[in-house]
């Protein structure tokens, strides 16, 4: 592994911490001090309120669903979605990668497909599956679907043709190739499109959620919009940001894991 | 009639008649190897030997069978080689190891590819693990191992197949001089305990002596075999004896020449 | 021979696209499996985007004019994010007081997606440009911050040597070695950028606004025109497709010599 040069001494990680602690402070006293002391606090709820409203909200009632209950409306859909999205766009991906036809059969039509935004199939899913999970769940499908293709399919291109090349000296046929070389040698690339992938269909589900749904996180946030209440979107938007952030961790982790053969040994 | 052709293919495992290799690029052809005639014969160390892009790398990627030649005849086992076999092992210089594997997972690879079953193929794998010197690391990823470690997992893994012939591309290359002198000995102490047909690729003058029955001098680009030397000096040979930098000093000659 | 695979495998690529639309011409327009109102043939398509180059109804503008105001949103919040992200990401990298302060605020925000900012920014700022900018501004923003920061982080210390050797000084050293190593990153930075910036847009106009290609589409999802709807996402994507080819050509020119594929 490169080492960069700006890495700091561990030495320096007390300071960092500290530095860190500093400045949140900060941001967290700014933000009540605009809020309390100027005319901002018209517009703009302060932090207490926000921590308060989520306190209340958590296992009370947002709506007709507790916060908790929003949040799980908002994963199950991601989770199915994104489930089936990168399973499909793993197996697609390493194909078009490996084998010459399949590339030449399906990269034109993924090229066609690929820069529409998985948000802008909003309003034609709407119209084919209906208002209810399916047209959300076929959204976040999309918006695992194209990251995954992308790179397992730049990750099957880039194994080391010597790495093949002893392979077949070893005696490996075509498909012992494909499933015990090129497929764990692009786990590191189809990770790199899962982490993508976990995102946008976060920020997708929020999308679908927004334009049209009873539950969920989006539904929490643009609900607010149209009641103007402030407190409730600034809420949600903290509970998007922790459920980014542990989706984000969980994938880190299993990368880690899974990838660990990648890694210098330290 | 048939006697001789008995004769001939237990006498020369690999022969290889006018080969010619050239590759097209964008300024037109370009000839790699041109006019090759080797044999090599069973349980003999060949070395190739010559100057840096000569084309070597080529002829081992040719016999292997992983490039086709563009001209001539390339036999072994009186067979036309037409696509890379189990039967020709090959030790890269760059590992190629499997990085997502470990030392076991690497070396009982072909085996596994065979259908050969779990048990019997760790006790195979085990036995060449330990004949390079590596128990121990069974379980380590080829990242944990150093750069002499990963080459002996390699031969390791050429070796658990039983092929007939090795063919080993610079092997050592990239490895530092004392850790290439180690390996060139215990290169030579397992070919000793298990004896095949080497075509062994070099650069190293030393290298060559030290470890090869017979030399051939190749060409630079276009390749083709300039001049051929049996080393008879005893095993495991002296690197200062007058013999042995005569020899040294005499193939050194040659290359210049060529250059 | 590897000549003649190429032109294959190009033929099979036309064929295969030309086999989907003759596949989507069968099963609506010859065996008609569904209705035009929920699922239209290429042909109705095809006359739609014809007709909504001059055609105003039915959402009060054609096809160019929403595209425009699409575009001059998208750039506008892109092209802030991108002067303030791709400095200050160099500057948390290169300056450890900036990345001590700095990155655990960049940190909070950085799990919220862009998009689930539009409801409070139409609160503050109602529908106008200024929201959608702004939702825009923050999704360019990180994109670019994040790698920006990455690719000088990536200098190698043996190159700062070198600088230190000849007597560069700070600046120089930033601006003749690492910067020109984090280059092919920050232009990865402007590339996924872009593609957020116009995801973006899509979501703030399909939520709320009067003009632009997303309100085009919702527009057309309101009264069942899903010809329209095609159109639209089409030109979605072919502008998005446009401005990454665009991006690419500006990075292949700068960053010569770096490592771009």
């Amino acid at each position: 592994m490169k080492k960069g040069v700006l890495k700091y001494r561990t030495s320096d990680k007390t300071v960092n911490a500290v530095c860190a602690c500093i400045a949140i402070g900060l941001f967290l006293i700014l933000w009540y001090w605009g809020t309390a002391a100027t005319k901002l606090g018209m517009m703009i709820p302060g932090p207490i309120e926000v921590l308060q409203a989520i306190g209340r909200g958590l296992f009370g009632k947002v709506g007709r669903h507790s916060i908790i209950a929003h949040v799980g409306y908002s994963m199950m859909r991601v989770m199915v979605g994104f489930a089936i999205g990168s399973l499909v766009g793993v197996a697609l991906g390493l194909l078009m990668g490996w084998y010459g036809i399949a590339e030449a059969i399906f990269n034109p039509l993924f090229r066609i497909i690929r820069p529409i935004p998985p948000i802008a199939w909003i309003p034609i899913s709407i119209i084919w599956f209906g208002l209810g999970e399916d047209a959300k769940i076929f959204l976040i499908f999309l918006a695992a679907f194209s990251n995954t293709t992308l790179n397992s399919m730049a990750g099957a291109k880039s194994v080391d043709p010597e790495v093949i090349n002893a392979a077949k000296m070893l005696g490996a046929s075509e498909r012992q190739i494909f499933t015990t070389i090129v497929l764990p040698a692009s786990v590191p690339s189809i990770f790199a499109g899962l982490q993508v992938a976990i995102s946008s269909s976060w920020a997708t589900v929020l999308a679908a959620e927004m334009v049209r749904s009873s539950e969920g996180l989006g539904w929490m946030i643009v609900a607010g919009m149209n009641n103007n209440d402030m407190i409730q979107i600034l809420s949600g938007i903290v509970m998007i940001g922790i459920v980014g952030f542990i989706l984000a961790i969980i994938m880190r982790k299993a990368e880690e894991v899974l990838c660990r053969w990648n890694k210098s040994g330290e | 009639m048939s006697m001789e052709q008995e004769r001939g293919i237990e006498s020369s495992i690999i022969e290889c008649a006018g080969v010619c290799k050239s590759f097209k690029t964008p300024e037109g052809e370009h000839q790699v190897i041109k006019d090759f005639n080797l044999q090599a014969k069973e349980n003999e160390f060949l070395v190739l030997f010559g100057p840096g892009q000569c084309g070597k790398t080529t002829m081992i990627n040719l016999i292997a069978g992983f490039e086709k030649v563009s001209g001539g005849s390339l036999k072994f086992m009186g067979k036309e080689i037409t696509k890379p076999d189990p039967s020709r092992g090959v030790v890269f210089q760059s590992t190629a190891l499997f990085p997502w594997m470990t030392t076991m997972g690497n070396v009982e690879y072909g085996l596994k590819m065979a259908g050969v079953k779990k048990e019997e193929r760790q006790k195979r794998a085990q036995n060449y693990i330990d004949l390079v010197g590596l128990q121990g690391f069974e379980k380590s990823y080829p990242v944990q191992l150093s750069g002499g470690m990963r080459q002996r997992v390699g031969i390791a893994r050429a070796y658990c197949n039983e092929p007939k012939v090795m063919l080993m591309d610079e092997p050592f290359g990239a490895l530092d001089a004392q850790t290439r002198y180690l390996m060139q000995e215990e290169l030579q102490r397992i070919w000793e305990a298990e004896k095949r047909t080497v075509i062994f690729v070099t650069n190293n003058i030393e290298e060559a002596l030290y470890l090869a029955d017979r030399i051939l001098v190749l060409t630079n680009c276009p390749a083709t075999v300039k001049k051929e030397y049996i080393i008879d000096l005893p095993r495991p040979r002296n690197l200062v004896s007058p013999e042995f930098l005569a020899l040294r000093k005499e193939i050194t000659g040659i290359m210049d020449s060529t250059l | 021979m590897k000549d003649n695979k190429k032109i294959k495998y190009l033929c099979i690529s036309i064929l295969s696209v030309l086999a989907v639309i003759v596949i989507w011409y069968i099963c609506i327009d010859v065996v008609h499996m569904k209705p035009e109102t929920v699922f239209p043939g290429p042909v109705k398509v095809f006359r739609s985007f014809i007709d909504k180059l001059s055609s105003k109804a039915p959402d009060g503008a054609t096809l160019q004019a929403h595209l425009w105001s699409s575009i001059k949103v998208a750039l506008l919040g892109y092209a802030l994010g991108a002067v303030i992200g791709v400095p200050l990401g160099i500057a948390m990298a290169w300056n450890k007081w900036v990345d001590r302060f700095v990155r655990p605020l960049f940190d909070l925000i950085r799990p919220i997606p862009g998009l689930a900012w539009i409801p409070m920014f139409i609160l503050l700022f109602g529908i106008g440009i200024t929201s959608k900018a702004l939702v825009i501004f923050l999704g360019a923003l990180i994109a670019c911050i994040v790698n920006s920061y990455t690719g000088i982080r990536q200098t190698k210390e043996t190159h700062l040597w070198v600088g230190d050797v000849f007597g560069a000084t700070g600046s120089q050293k930033l601006f003749r070695i690492a910067i020109p190593t984090a280059l092919p990153m920050i232009f990865t930075g402007l590339r996924v950028a872009l593609g957020t910036s116009w995801t973006a847009l899509v979501a703030a106009e399909l939520l709320a606004s009067t003009k632009g290609l997303g309100y085009m589409i919702q527009q057309a999802r309101a009264i069942s025109r899903p010809d329209i709807i095609i159109v639209g996402m089409l030109a979605i994507g072919a502008v998005g497709a446009v401005f990454d080819a665009l991006l690419h050509l500006v990075e292949v020119k700068v960053a010569k010599g770096m490592n771009v594929k």
